[in-house]
Formats: structure tokens, C-alpha cells, sequence
């Protein structure tokens, strides 16, 4: 079974990096205090922005309007009802619907 | 701040730390039900035995690690590139340690190694959206309790899910392959963290430059739009800082 080798080698090295600072769990250097509030935003925002606009590896209409309408759906019910499953619901409804359209 | 369907301004002693914990847990499972349905009957479409492939899920507990490392497995890609591509796409989970280790400090250190394996996106954005919420997600204890019940709700869920992906494999039927649902999922646990002009820089850089650097091998885009997304927010408190606001302007 090579291929399970291979999945516990990263699996150990995703391990390491989850572990490498929540385990010491040292106060921050004063550089890296200022850096920390940035991570979420920052990498949630590189997380999503790519798989919501070019969902496929590029920027096409089909693949990126369901998108746009989705997020937006989404945005827009989060203001109103600061519901999770409410905004996700009607945003993959939009999702679906515009989908149909380019099909 | 609240996260996930409670009430706004509900004061946090109403409700325990484990139910709380369990009721934002239930919303991102069913957010997460059409992708982890999916990635199970991906995995079985692969080359590789259904339960190699499922073994991901308990060995790497990360959707989009999965994805990365038994695709390019199935591809017939080597040893080295994998486990290269993978750690890469993972990075981040260097900076979400970092981020959550304050909160943790006070943690008994047996349950901080517990912690890091239950580390996943949506663990990271739920415990770091409640830590930083006005009451601080109450004392280290009350804290501990929140991020192991939703670390260890999430993860006995997508075993179960992509489980039956796996199973359920040729059966699920197509408008049932939701690609947008983790990707939403995963902004409407943004939206609640921008709470400021540092915030939405630093979201807006790191999406824009992850999405002009797509093409990058290896997963590498995301990394260098998480670098920039943290330099934005950086470059945007140190501007404010150095700029007084006029009388009677709000943050953000």
C-alpha cells in the first residue's frame, strides 16, 4: 500500500504545522501580535475568492456568475438574518438557479 | 460578535459553552453535507482502494488536502510532489496555530495536542470568530470546551460524511454536486471577522491576489494571497495608527 504511506507522511506533516504553534503556545513576539488579527481575514479571503470566482481554474461566465450571484445571495442574507444555514440555503438555491440558466 | 444563527446580543452565560458549541457545529455540517458527500464519491472514483482513499479523511481531516494529495496520488504522481503539494496547500495551518495560541495558553498541554489534530478551516474560523467575540468566548476553560466540542463534532462528521460519499459513489445524482457550498460555507465564516478597515483589506488582498495567482503549481496561489492579505491588513492598522481621526468618526 504505498499510496497509505503517502497519506500518513502528510497526514504527520499536516499534523506538525497544526501542532508547531498551538502546543508551545508561547506569548507572541510584539511583530508577531501585530501580524496574528490579519490571518483569518486574510487567509479565508485567498480560501474563497478563488474557488466562488474561478471555481474551474479560470474565469469563465458559466463558472463564475453562479458564483458572483451566489456570494452576494449570501452577503445579503447574512446582513439581514445573521443566519448561517439561512444565507447558505438561499445562496446555493441562487447558485443552482443561475447554474440552470448558463447550462 | 455572534457566529452561526444565535441571537445577536444573546449574552453568552444563557448558554453553555458545549451547546453553543454544538448548535454552530450542527449549521456547518449541513453546509458541509453536499461537499463531503461529494469528496467521498470523488475518492472512490480514484484508482486507489475506496478505504486507502477514505483513510485521508481521518489521517488529514482537511477537505481540500484530500483533494490535492489523492488526486495527484491517482494521477501516479511521486512520493515527494505529493506530500510537496499537500504541505503547501496546508501552510496555513501554521498561522491558524499561531493565531489560536493565545487563547489557548491556558490550556492543559495534553489538551493542546489534542487541539492541533481537530485544526481544520472551519474548527479555526468557528473558536477564533467566538474567542474574539466582546466577552472573549468566557474564561479559558469555557473556551477549551467550545473548540474541543466543535473540533471533535466536525471531524467525527466528515468521517461519517465522506464515508458515505464513498459508499453512496455513482448513486448521488448530478445537480446533488454543490462545488459552491464549501466555498460559501467558508465566507459566511469570513463575514462575521470583518470588523474593521484592517479586515476587509487584509480579506480583499489575499482573495484578489489568490485568484490572479490560480495558475501557480502546487497550491502555492493561496499562499501568496495569504502573504499578501496579511501584509494589507498590517499596512492598514499601521496607516491608521499613524493618522489620528477626526472627533467623532467611528473604527471601521
Amino acid at each position: 500500500m504505498p499510496e497509505l504511506l503517502v497519506l500518513v507522511a502528510v497526514g504527520a506533516g499536516t499534523y506538525a504545522m497544526r501542532a508547531a504553534f498551538l502546543v508551545p503556545a508561547r506569548p507572541a513576539p510584539p511583530a508577531m501580535a501585530r501580524v496574528l488579527p490579519h490571518v483569518g481575514p486574510a487567509v479565508l479571503g485567498a480560501l474563497v475568492a478563488p474557488a466562488l470566482l474561478a471555481p474551474h481554474g479560470a474565469v469563465t461566465v458559466a463558472g463564475t456568475v453562479p458564483g458572483v450571484v451566489a456570494a452576494a445571495g449570501a452577503w445579503l442574507l447574512w446582513r439581514r438574518t445573521r443566519s448561517l444555514p439561512v444565507a447558505l440555503f438561499g445562496a446555493l438555491t441562487l447558485a443552482l438557479l443561475t447554474t440552470a440558466v448558463f447550462r | 460578535m455572534s457566529t452561526c444563527g444565535t441571537t445577536p446580543g444573546t449574552p453568552a452565560t444563557v448558554t453553555s459553552p458545549h451547546r453553543r458549541a454544538i448548535k454552530d457545529s450542527v449549521a456547518v455540517i449541513v453546509a458541509y453535507l453536499p461537499f463531503g458527500l461529494t469528496l467521498g464519491a470523488t475518492l472512490a472514483s480514484t484508482r486507489l482502494p475506496g478505504w486507502v482513499a477514505w483513510a485521508s479523511s481521518p489521517l488529514l481531516f482537511n477537505g481540500a488536502t484530500q483533494l490535492v494529495a489523492v488526486t495527484l496520488l491517482d494521477g501516479g504522481a511521486g512520493a515527494v510532489l505529493v506530500v510537496a503539494a499537500a504541505l503547501v496547500v496546508n501552510a496555513r495551518m501554521l498561522l491558524y496555530g499561531a493565531s489560536l495560541a493565545p487563547y489557548a495558553a491556558e490550556w492543559p498541554r495534553r489538551w493542546r495536542w489534542i487541539g492541533g489534530y481537530l485544526m481544520t478551516d472551519p474548527v479555526y474560523a468557528l473558536a477564533v470568530g467566538r474567542f474574539r467575540a466582546p466577552d472573549g468566548g468566557g474564561g479559558a476553560r469555557e473556551r477549551l470546551v467550545y473548540y474541543l466540542t466543535v473540533g471533535v463534532t466536525l471531524c467525527l462528521a466528515w468521517q461519517v460524511l465522506t464515508g458515505a460519499g464513498v459508499l453512496l459513489a455513482g448513486v448521488l445524482p448530478d445537480w446533488f454536486q454543490v462545488d459552491l457550498a464549501a466555498p460559501l460555507t467558508l465566507l459566511l465564516l469570513l463575514l462575521p471577522m470583518l470588523t474593521g478597515r484592517a479586515a476587509y483589506a487584509a480579506a480583499a488582498a489575499g482573495g484578489a491576489v489568490a485568484l490572479t495567482a490560480t495558475a501557480l503549481p502546487l497550491g502555492l496561489g493561496l499562499v501568496v494571497g495569504a502573504a499578501a492579505g496579511i501584509a494589507a491588513g498590517v499596512a492598514v492598522d499601521a496607516w491608521r495608527r499613524r493618522t489620528p481621526r477626526p472627533e467623532g468618526v467611528p473604527d471601521a
